[in-house]
């Protein structure tokens, strides 16, 4: 990107596209020029553990599939052009200019990783066996430099001690000047060891050298927790001094300072260093060319508030270049962005839609099968070991095949072009395609059968390219025989295949925010700026949730203002619909069309109509019952001090000690979850009260501190401040007693080994974040809730803002505790993963679904009970009352339920059993 | 030895193990040309049927892969 000019709404975007010297468009991917080229380089997505051609593609999973020739090696000896059928090899490509005119902008540059060359303590120059966690992760991937047999460098043996540094280029200032933690490393490490051991022929012994446990996020700490009980991972609290190479073995020695000021060494086979993110210097400058702000730490600057608005209004930011990351952040990140892109283009939406064209579909219920078998060469990736010609005579010899041919590429568009001729020519009704894998072209070729008048389902595809021609090279006679065999499957079963039709289904566009704290909040304002209608129900008397109770956010806005205005924003815009003290009664229907019953707080009922809902329900705070909270005045939760902090209580400034206890009622056996945001809570009360008073004798007990990405600045700032800080563990907890005039806390001091006491006038316990467990609402909506009470997402990475049910979508701390920035994002995102389904106004539903014959049915709920999507229902009344009936817009078409149906009731339309069993037969 | 060779039938689901050996593919790994594979939108919709269906059509093995 050079350039950005312009204002939101009308953005002229200068790009340089640098030369692949080969034509996307045309590259099919095939990778015979990677086999020609003789030219070895260094495979830097391996992170040079392994080589490549000089043509090559970054890596397997690349899209566009399109081959790259890396010009600094090649030396243009024409034979990649030669081999290539497709042409697609242009040496003469030069550097293209050209220009977007773009309504917004958003940033996702992510991030690099922490380079620790210069790091001469840690022996990484000089020892192979010194790994980057990048590194490490390519030698465990299956498809890497090992093909994911773990082994060192060094020797290709497999280690039997492997040990992980922690915190290399993250939380130092002294040698990389990065003063922020890198969020991620921890649990990466974590995960890495266990595989490690999974991937292990003899049995390795991990061990993690780390200064506190960063496992904060959903489902962390009980990894982690796995990792030490169950995979016996050591976990070793310290500082390591330096890692020498040991000669003739590339062993490595480590030297260490435990907690205790111990200076210890052992031996490792291999090590690992778990290195962090940084912001690229080239991203650094094009931050300044796009005049945004940056942080101290040179990551995108951005408000709690508008969790992904950079300073340049009409620009937006997600991922890694925002702060330090992980893979679910990240996610919420990108559907915030969207969400708030949609905020500002929401009048031109579908200004740029073009319909298609709808050809009337011929009918073929009850013709005898008349099918059409095209055979691919993919140039010579399948005819150079196939023999495509005795497969096309053997494919014209089979039942019901009336036309059989071959085809260079089948993919291509003048193909396309002549299939469609030939299904009219023909009176094809069934069309087999054998070639590459129908996970990336089936949609093509059914597109061509749909242009053809044909229903899209009398298609099937097989593969003899990925699962035949490529993978039995030195075969070529079995691998024409198993041609044969899969064409003659892919026969039988398109033989057996009929139309199958997707109902179109209307979406309601109102949208049912369940929860009126900032997460809702949020939801009702930007769904209602991009002109959806919502229905905003809260169960108190009072918008704003949690947050009202809440003095100021990490960053150090001050919370009040804002929620303040969100509420006022809210309240004056008549497209919201606020219900206070409400609570749902009743909910039916599905994505699209749900009817919710709703009691206000004097009794009187109410029906929505709504096409999707948000359920945004939050959290509260854990009411201690230890360390004299209740029974002591001078004991109080976060919460409390922070409402005294709002009130400006004079008494707060007289007090001469205050001690903060971290993780109370959290990572602890009944609620083993890490509450996420109390010891960067404890680190800004903490600073508030030196600000008060700088005498006041701070103190804060921890078991570790987790101030990941910049909060850990705070951490910092805290120390710097001389609060001080204790390390207890669970086994040894403090002890509070009410004393004569203060309070006194006994806690195991770790470096000196024995207990002291402190006194205070104010003790503040950091408590857990505890869930509302609404069970009804999870029954309403059919979503789970996890053995903590808090909602499950579709998927813990991928989808981390909606349920595995249709049109439910999930933010705020309902999912897990979260600081106000991260509950912002996840409304931002959940409201944007709700406008792509209302934005379409109409469901498709897909013709692979399963259907019920209910005259088979015995009612047995197998599959009402087992379906992860709440597909089946029992039906309610008629002739086939108490039979199941399948919902086909809710049915993904997984075939669950069609395996567990005891009386053979159900099918799945397209993988029919009649189908399945057709292949079978021919195999 | 015997020149005796097994006859595999292999249900894949769609979303992953399918991909995978796509992905074998695409990495050139060499195998024996003994299976079968029919592709299943997951693996839950392999019925314990097909398993019998595929041993009484004289498969020596059934892989299900999901």
């Amino acid at each position: 990107m050079e350039s950005v000019e312009g204002a939101p709404g009308d953005f002229t975007v200068t790009l340089v596209n640098y030369p692949r010297f080969i034509d996307p468009d045309v590259c099919t991917g095939c990778g015979q020029c990677a086999q020609a080229c003789p030219i070895t380089g260094v495979n830097e997505y391996d992170c040079g553990l392994g080589k490549r051609a000089a043509i090559s593609i970054r890596y397997a999973q690349a899209i566009p599939l399109a081959y790259n020739i890396d010009r600094d090696i090649c030396i243009g000896c024409g034979l990649c052009e030669k081999v290539c059928l497709a042409e697609a090899v242009r040496y003469d490509d030069r550097p293209r200019k050209t220009e977007l005119r773009v309504g917004a902008l958003v940033l996702t540059p992510g991030s690099k990783v922490f380079d620790p060359k210069d790091l001469d303590t840690l022996c990484c120059r000089e020892s192979p066996n010194v790994v980057t966690s990048m590194e490490f992760e390519r030698i465990l991937s299956a498809s890497g430099p090992y093909l994911g047999h773990l082994m060192r460098p060094y020797d290709r043996e497999e280690p039997a001690k492997i040990a992980w540094l922690q915190c290399v280029g993250s939380r130092d200032i002294h040698r990389c000047d990065h003063g922020y933690c890198s969020s991620v490393c921890c649990m990466y490490a974590i995960k890495e060891a266990v595989i490690a051991k999974e991937h292990a022929r003899g049995d390795l012994d991990c061990a993690i050298f780390f200064m506190d446990m960063r496992t904060y996020g959903k489902d962390f700490e009980r990894y982690y927790e796995d990792a030490r009980n169950k995979h016996k991972i050591r976990f070793i609290r310290s500082r390591v001094h330096t890692v020498d190479e040991i000669r003739d073995t590339g062993d490595l020695l480590i030297q260490y300072a435990t907690e205790d000021g111990r200076l210890k060494a052992e031996t490792f086979d291999m090590v690992v260093l778990s290195v962090g993110f940084e912001t690229p210097r080239e991203l650094i400058d094009l931050s300044r060319t796009l005049q945004l702000q940056l942080t101290e730490g040179n990551f995108c600057q951005t408000s709690s508030f508008a969790p992904v608005s950079t300073s340049r209004e009409g620009i937006f930011v997600g991922g890694a270049f925002q702060n330090p990351k992980d893979i679910p952040q990240s996610v919420i990140d990108a559907s915030a962005a969207a969400c708030a892109v949609g905020e500002i283009l929401s009048p031109s939406r579908h200004t740029l839609t073009k319909a298609k064209e709808k050809i009337p579909e011929l009918p073929v219920v009850g013709e005898r099968p008349r099918i059409g078998v095209f055979v691919c060469k993919c140039g010579i990736n399948i005819a150079g070991v196939v023999d495509v010609d005795a497969v096309r005579e053997y494919a014209a010899g089979l039942p019901y095949v009336v036309y059989a041919a071959d085809n260079l590429y089948t993919c291509s568009q003048d193909t396309q072009d002549a299939i469609s001729r030939v299904i009219k020519e023909n009176h094809l009704n069934r069309v087999v395609v054998a070639a590459c894998t129908p996970k990336t072209h089936e949609p093509l070729f059914q597109e061509t059968l749909a242009a053809a008048g044909l229903n899209k389902y009398l298609f099937e595809m097989t593969n003899i390219r990925n699962q035949d021609s490529w993978v039995h090279r030195d075969s070529p006679e079995l691998a024409t025989e198993k041609a044969k065999d899969l064409v003659r499957m892919a026969v039988a079963k398109v033989a057996l295949m009929e139309p199958l039709q997707e109902s179109t289904l209307s979406i309601d566009q109102n949208v049912l925010v369940v929860g009126g704290g900032v997460a809702g909040l949020m939801c009702a304002r930007t769904l209602s700026r991009q002109g959806y209608e919502v229905f905003l129900i809260e169960r108190s008397n009072v918008l704003g949730g949690q947050a009202l109770d809440l003095y100021q956010t990490w960053k150090g806005e001050d919370i009040q203002d804002q929620v303040c205005k969100l509420i006022d924003d809210v309240e004056r815009d008549v497209r919201i619909h606020v219900y206070l003290s409400t609570e749902l009664t009743s909910v039916e229907g599905f994505v699209g069309n749900f009817k919710t019953q709703v009691k206000t707080g004097d009794g009187r009922t109410s029906q929505i109509e709504h096409g999707v809902a948000i359920l945004a329900t939050g959290a509260q705070e854990y009411r201690p019952e230890e360390y004299l909270y209740g029974r002591d005045p001078r004991v109080m939760t976060h919460l409390e001090l922070d409402r005294r902090f709002m009130a400006g209580d004079p008494a707060l400034k007289e007090i001469q000690s205050a001690v903060f206890i971290q993780c109370v009622g959290s990572r602890e056996p009944e609620r083993p979850y890490c509450s996420r945001v109390c010891c960067t809570h404890s680190m800004e009360s903490a600073l508030h009260l030196k600000e008060l008073n700088p005498d006041m004798e701070v103190v804060i007990l921890y078991r570790d501190i987790r101030t990941y990405g910049e909060r850990e600045y705070l951490y910092r700032a805290a120390r710097e401040a001389g609060v001080r800080f204790f390390r207890f563990s669970l086994d040894r907890k403090p002890r509070v007693r009410a004393g004569e005039d203060r309070l006194e806390i006994e806690v195991m001091d770790t470096i000196l080994g024995r207990p002291i006491v402190m006194k205070a006038d104010l003790l503040t316990l950091a408590a857990a974040i505890v869930p509302y467990r609404d069970q009804k609402l999870a029954q309403f909506f059919k979503v789970p809730m996890n053995e903590d009470g808090f909602f499950v997402e579709a998927h813990a990475k991928l989808g981390p803002s909606e349920f595995a049910t249709d049109g439910v979508f999930l933010c705020g701390m309902a999912h897990y505790p979260k600081s106000i920035d991260e509950s912002a994002a996840q409304a931002l995102a959940a409201s944007s993963r709700a406008v792509t389904l209302l934005a379409r106004k109409e469901f498709q539903v897909s013709g692979t679904v399963a259907e019920v014959n209910p005259l088979y049915c015995s009612g047995c709920g197998v599959c009402v009970e087992i379906c992860p999507y709440s597909a089946p229902s029992f039906v309610s009344e008629g002739r086939f009352a108490g039979k199941a009936q399948i919902n086909p817009v809710l049915c993904k078409g997984c075939g669950l339920c069609v395996a567990s149906c005891r009386s053979g009731a159900l099918n799945l339309k397209g993988f029919g059993e009649d189908q399945i069993i057709a292949m079978i037969n021919e195999m | 030895m015997s020149e005796w060779e097994a006859k595999i039938t292999t249900f894949l689901c769609n979303w992953c193990s399918y991909g995978a050996a796509d992905l074998a593919g695409v990495s050139r790994f060499q195998y024996p040309p003994n299976f079968r594979i029919i592709r299943v939108p997951c693996s839950a919709r392999v019925s314990p049927k097909f398993i019998l269906a595929a041993f009484r059509h004289g498969a020596d093995g059934v892989w299900v892969s999901g």
